[in-house]
């Protein structure tokens, strides 16, 4: 019993210093300035308020959102189609050089990105796509090695001969991929989706240096920046936070049951 | 109908290999090539011999950033897979409300970085944040935590832990779960205690799930910034100056482009060097299946 009490401890203790963070968040986007000073951290402020919201969503941060939500829907959309068409080629079909480019793609996976970032944002500015959607979203719209070699991998699973019957019929690749092959892949596809809109859209070291002005700057570089002003009014950050976390926490209540697949998918063969 | 088949190929994989050459590969010569010139991006480069890497070799500021980021990488990585394997084995286990527990455990994994950057300043702030606010209740009276140098490293490593443990639980869990319940029965039989089985076979069995974490884990932390970005900004007195950061510091605050460039290619070689490492020796215990 007393070890039943232990380990039921230990795992509330733990999920709670695991949710703190998001509570903190929420509770302070709904404070006053006055209650902020008043209240210790972890106790709401009674009434709330939704005026750092409103404050927040009249000014230039809904630009930003709506550059951020475009920014992740073009990367997941570029990335799953070309991470699928290359994963299938490389699983299903036969051709030259196949050997040889899949091992450049395992290769190029070992590139750490912190080391590509002068020598790309040096390509954007020689191309003089410096500050522009372009610039931003061209290294990674393509695909990566990694999602590449993960689909991959689920390609490789399904029985072969499954598109031999088509074949025969007289279906082409492309058709071969989305009618019979694609179909199968909902829990691939649903895990390359899932991390491919988390890695967007909080993604900041790329926005940060190849963007400057409003059109195309993201939410974690404003929020970022927002921190750097003077007397730092951490009600309008957390409302700010608060906005960027809600469609990571919605990501997650649906597709809990993707995520933790997705992690024995990626972590394992 | 061969050369037909293998066009087809070609045009599946076009777009993701022009990614490949033009963002992966071109970027890796460019910055091998541009360690060995000066450039300040307003005059065209000029050749610099070695001069680049004499200058790192003598360059004391480099030399902590690395260490810097070394010391960041032991704090991290050891506390977050001891812990993650702490928590695979307790939620390894049929008992109640086990699955609640697991995704609570990976929501801080979802986080937006530079939002809980933000948040973790605010929970580590001296006189209103969490922490001291929660140590004066019992008595006692916390450090400055980011403005102090000795403290400001081991905070934003903290944040780091906090969200990546239970992300990592979920490989452990899933390697803890694809060890075949006969080996237990096995070493029960023969009279294994459960710390012999511990270590003799699910410590064993979870090699491969060892590796890939390590490796992914320690390649990432090598690289941090956004957490050092908004939480110190490298700060104090150069005490939270990753190497990431100063290599981003000295292309896009000093423009230079050369010298970054070096600097690059030496956390390039460092990273390569602890992942051969350690595949050296999770090599000689595992199998890992790359085909």
């Amino acid at each position: 019993m007393t070890k039943r009490i232990l380990l039921y401890g230990t795992l509330t203790l733990g999920a709670f210093v695991a949710v703190f963070p998001y509570l903190l968040v929420v509770l302070t986007a709904f404070k006053t300035q006055s209650q902020l000073n008043s209240t210790e951290p972890w106790v709401p402020g009674l009434p709330p308020t939704t005026a750092n919201l409103t404050k927040l969503l009249g000014g230039d941060f809904p630009r930003y959102l709506v550059n951020t939500v475009l920014m992740t829907a073009l990367l997941t959309l570029g990335q799953l189609v070309f991470t699928t068409f290359a994963a299938y080629a490389f699983a299903r079909l036969r051709f030259r050089g196949r050997e040889v480019l899949f091992w450049l793609y395992v290769a190029t996976m070992m590139v750490p990105s912190a080391v590509t970032m002068i020598p790309l944002f040096l390509i954007m500015r020689e191309l003089h796509l410096v500050n522009t959607w372009y610039g931003l979203l061209a290294p990674y719209v393509l695909g990566t090695p990694y999602g590449i070699f993960l689909m991959r991998q689920f390609f490789r699973g399904l029985p072969a001969g499954l598109e031999e019957a088509a074949r025969i019929d007289g279906a082409g690749p492309l058709k071969i991929l989305t009618r019979i092959l694609l179909p199968l892949c909902r829990p691939a596809i649903g895990t390359l989706t899932i991390i491919t809109v988390i890695s967007s859209w909080n993604s900041f070291l790329w926005p940060l240096i190849i963007t400057s002005g409003d059109d195309t700057k993201v939410m974690t570089v404003a929020l970022a920046t927002l921190n750097r002003g003077i007397g730092v009014d951490y009600n309008l950050i957390m409302a700010g936070g608060l906005i960027a976390l809600v469609p990571m926490i919605a990501i997650f209540i649906f597709f809990q049951k993707y995520i933790v697949r997705s992690v024995v998918l990626t972590g394992l063969k | 109908m061969r050369w037909r088949r293998d066009w087809h190929a070609y045009l599946f994989i076009g777009p993701s290999l022009l990614g490949v050459l033009a963002f992966l590969l071109l970027p890796m010569v460019i910055v091998f090539v541009l360690s060995f010139f000066h450039w300040e991006l307003l005059s065209p480069p000029t050749f610099a011999g070695l001069d680049n890497y004499r200058r790192l070799a003598g360059d004391g500021e480099s030399w902590h950033s690395l260490w810097i980021t070394v010391v960041y990488v032991l704090l991290c990585i050891p506390l977050q897979t001891v812990l993650a394997l702490v928590l695979a084995l307790l939620l390894n286990q049929r008992i109640k409300g086990v699955r609640v527990f697991r995704s609570l455990f990976v929501v801080p994994w979802m986080a937006t970085p530079i939002v809980m950057g933000l948040v973790w300043n605010w929970i580590f702030d001296p006189r209103d944040g969490a922490i001291n606010s929660a140590l004066a209740v019992i008595g006692v009276t916390g450090p400055d935590w980011l403005s102090d140098a000795t403290w400001a490293l081991p905070a934003v490593a903290l944040v780091n832990v906090w969200q990546y443990t239970g992300y990592n639980m979920l490989f452990f869990l899933a390697g803890l779960q694809g060890i075949p319940q006969e080996l237990y029965d096995a070493a029960a039989t023969d009279g294994a205690t459960p710390r012999q089985r511990f270590w003799r076979v699910t410590l064993p069995l979870l090699n491969p799930t060892m590796f890939f974490v390590m490796v992914t884990n320690l390649i990432g932390a090598f690289q941090v910034f956004d957490t050092v970005f908004v939480m110190t900004n490298g700060g104090p007195s150069k005490s939270t100056e990753v190497i990431n950061f100063k290599i981003f510091g000295t292309a896009f605050r000093e423009f230079d482009f050369g010298y970054a460039s070096t600097l690059s290619m030496l956390l390039f070689a460092v990273i390569l060097g602890v992942t051969l490492v350690q595949v050296r020796f999770f090599g000689k215990r595992t199998t890992y299946d790359m085909s």
